[in-house]
């Protein structure tokens, strides 16, 4: 990476705001990959402005990488006073401008963000303006290193036996 | 051994290139979380590595960051790490004074059935919800598992989302059973057949 994009990054990192749930959102969308890491969700608050439906607020919870993290930071500020079709007409290069031009294995990081976005403000994911946060009945998204243990705990098992230790024994 | 001294050793001089990916992650554990945050390495199989590679091989592989650079990282992250861990007595002596600790238990339902610490609360989905908002912030959050090797991540995962409240017990239950409650049964554990 960098030392340019790495300044840049940093810097985002240092002043990340709008991170976490947010308990009245009128729309919430999740994307990402498990095995990789990037997992990406946002919240969207939207209200009435001049007669049209913008986002009011959005937030965010990621356990992507630190470049991941500062381009959803970027996007959620980046969309406040858009209207919903305003927002997903938005590329993924976009959220990032700020971060100047990103190595390859770095454009799926904004990927990531515009993909939340567009599952978070497609058709059916997005209520009337006022309205409280939809039900959702899809399972929360699993998370790098709590990923597994959080999905075999929903699942019910662990495919492990626990076997009690007799004095003298060790349990690693 | 400390730690932090154990890593800072390996990761000097020259040969530190040559450190496969095995070792590091067995003197550091959290050494892939540390380069997946900084270089997004080790995340998936398209960027992932095996436990015989070089760190300089999979480096290579990855834009070849400067090595002093990774190994200045890795060994800052280590330290991090370090603080986010808890000694068991210092939780129990914490929670016998009145402080608010959550004990957050992430290990699988197995163990959480056969044995667990009084008062912990089994980690799933919807508490994690709960976690990341307001609830969550008040009161220190102990993450536990058998040994303290997971629960480390758990801990960064909250922490990273801006949890400073959040801590690794040190040496998970089996620790807390030989330091603080020897009446909780120690184990081991094997495939279920």
């Amino acid at each position: 990476m960098s030392s340019e994009l790495e300044s840049k990054i940093a810097s985002t990192l240092g002043r990340l705001e709008n991170m976490g749930e947010m308990s009245d959102a009128d729309a919430v969308g999740t994307v990402g990959n498990a095995d990789c890491g990037d997992m990406l969700r946002v919240w969207i608050k939207f209200k009435e402005e001049n007669g049209r439906k913008v986002i009011d607020r959005a937030s965010f919870q990621s356990f992507g990488c630190e470049t991941a993290i500062a381009a959803a930071h970027l996007a959620m500020a980046l969309i406040k006073g858009k209207s919903p079709a305003e927002a997903l007409a938005l590329q993924g290069e976009e959220f990032a401008a700020e971060l100047g031009p990103l190595p390859p294995t770095r454009i799926h990081c904004t990927q990531l963000v515009e993909g939340a976005l567009r599952s978070a403000l497609s058709e059916g994911q997005v209520a009337p303006a006022g309205a409280t946060a939809p039900a959702r009945a899809e399972p929360d998204p699993p998370m790098p290193g709590l990923s597994d243990a959080l999905a075999r705990n929903e699942t019910g098992t662990g495919g492990v036996k626990v076997v009690f230790l007799k004095p003298g024994e060790t349990a690693s | 051994m400390n730690p932090t001294r154990s890593i800072q050793t390996e990761l000097s001089g020259p040969e530190a290139a040559g450190i496969t990916m095995g070792r590091l992650q067995e003197i550091y554990p959290g050494a892939r979380r540390a380069l997946f945050k900084r270089y997004h390495i080790g995340g998936c199989s398209s960027c992932g590595f095996l436990p015989d590679e070089t760190l300089a091989a999979v480096l290579a592989r990855h834009q070849n960051p400067p090595l002093a650079e990774v190994l200045a990282h890795l060994v800052a992250s280590q330290e991090q790490d370090v603080a986010m861990e808890m000694d068991p007595p210092e939780a129990a002596s914490r929670m016998k004074q009145g402080e608010k600790v959550r004990l957050l238990d992430i290990r699988t339902r197995e163990e959480w059935e056969a044995t667990r610490i009084p008062g912990a609360e089994f980690v799933n989905q919807a508490l994690v919800q709960s976690l990341m908002g307001a609830e969550g912030r008040q009161g220190l959050l102990v993450f536990y598992d058998h040994l303290g090797k997971s629960s480390l991540d758990a801990a960064a995962y909250f922490w990273g989302h801006g949890h400073e409240n959040a801590r690794s017990l040190r040496g998970g239950i089996d620790a807390w059973a030989l330091q603080v409650d020897p009446s909780i049964p120690r184990y081991r554990l094997e495939a279920s057949s």
